[in-house]
């Protein structure tokens, strides 16, 4: 479990984004049907601008999960004054299927990390009942604590994240 | 002529003293007064002798007392603090991060490299200049931390931006005001492609 857990308290997206949790269930993300989102990685902005494929695990299809998406390092790593930028929102996803099953209530949204280096983290909690997940009121200013907390949807069942920056950053060499 | 000093002091301080003691009758008081005072003079002159001989065992004058050792102080008013004047031919011990680069161009990168992270908040670089950078993150953050003017001008002739300087002072108290030191985080990722060079993350915490 902590092995697990690692790279995710290391990486500070346990701390920032949520809280301590156990991990117990199966999270797959895939971009371009090739590129396998690992904790700490660094995809190119040219991979992440279709939404990827997210294969969840859980025991049976009855289970219902949500997926968000979020950048807690907008606009800038080093001043994050809008901190948490929601990118997507997929929810009443049955369980061992992937995300195209579920509703999406909030659009994907391409990542451009603009200045430094950011984290892109995918959340995955389980719902107590099917529809009872509401969109929130913006895109800024998300906290994916409180969220959880208005929908009842607890501690997170899973959770994944990558690294990004802007493509034209490291030309230099 | 210390000790001696010492001994009659040691004598004319008992009498002395017993007439500092508060007189118990008013009619001795006079007396106690006309005893003082020549003995209170006595007892200045022979205290201030004390403290003459006292102050002669403290050097008189440190440079005086640094040219006789060594030849090479003569440059230095002050103690240096060195090997011996030894030199080895291995680098045995020593632990400054050469960084595969001459002493100016070392000191540029790592300006350089500590100029963008104050900027950036994150980069990716490989391990060794990572963990060669931390020292001077640390330092940069405890100059802002300090705030005089002087702190100002120290951080201004190292970092190469002024507004990351400016921006520094003003936001240090917020984000590390409580916390004492260790302002940045390593994390290892995957070697680069080109050369398999060991790359790692450092951020501000």
């Amino acid at each position: 479990m902590s092995r697990l857990m690692e790279p995710l308290s290391v990486g500070r997206v346990i701390g920032e984004v949520v809280d301590n949790f156990i991990p117990s269930v199966k999270l797959n993300v895939t971009y371009n049907s090739n590129k396998q989102v690992s904790n700490g990685h660094e995809l190119m902005p040219a991979v992440i601008t279709a939404k990827p494929r997210v294969e969840i695990g859980g025991e049976d299809m009855r289970a219902a999960y949500t997926l968000v998406m979020t950048d807690p390092d907008a606009p800038s790593p080093s001043d994050a004054y809008l901190r948490e930028h929601l990118h997507w929102i997929v929810t009443d996803i049955p369980g061992t299927t992937d995300a195209s099953f579920g509703r999406e209530i909030v659009s994907y949204e391409t990542p451009k990390p603009a200045i430094g280096i950011h984290r892109y983290v995918f959340i995955l909690f389980k719902q107590r009942a099917r529809h009872s997940v509401r969109p929130p009121a913006s895109r800024d200013h998300f906290n994916t604590r409180s969220f959880a907390e208005e929908n009842g949807l607890g501690l997170p069942v899973a959770a994944v994240y990558f690294n990004a920056q802007r493509e034209t950053a490291c030309r230099k060499r | 002529m210390a000790c001696a000093s010492t001994s009659a002091s040691a004598t004319w301080n008992m009498s002395s003293l017993r007439s500092a003691i508060p007189p118990i009758h008013a009619r001795s008081a006079s007396s106690v007064h006309l005893s003082t005072g020549p003995s209170s003079s006595r007892l200045k002159f022979s205290s201030s002798k004390l403290l003459h001989s006292f102050v002669g065992l403290a050097p008189l004058h440190p440079l005086l007392s640094l040219s006789s050792p060594d030849s090479t102080s003569f440059e230095h008013c002050f103690t240096v603090i060195d090997n011996g004047g030894r030199f080895f031919a291995m680098r045995h011990g020593k632990r400054v991060p050469k960084l595969n680069r001459p002493p100016d161009q070392r000191r540029a990168l790592l300006r350089a490299l500590t100029t963008q992270l104050l900027k950036h908040g994150r980069i990716k670089t490989t391990r060794a200049r990572a963990s060669a950078m931390r020292k001077y993150v640390d330092k940069m953050v405890t100059l802002a931390k300090d705030g005089s003017l002087h702190k100002r001008r120290q951080a201004l002739g190292f970092i190469y931006e002024k507004e990351i300087v400016h921006a520094l002072f003003a936001e240090v108290e917020e984000r590390y005001g409580d916390r004492n030191g260790g302002y940045t985080r390593i994390i290892r990722t995957l070697p680069r492609r080109g050369d398999n060079a060991p790359m790692a993350y450092i951020e501000l915490v």
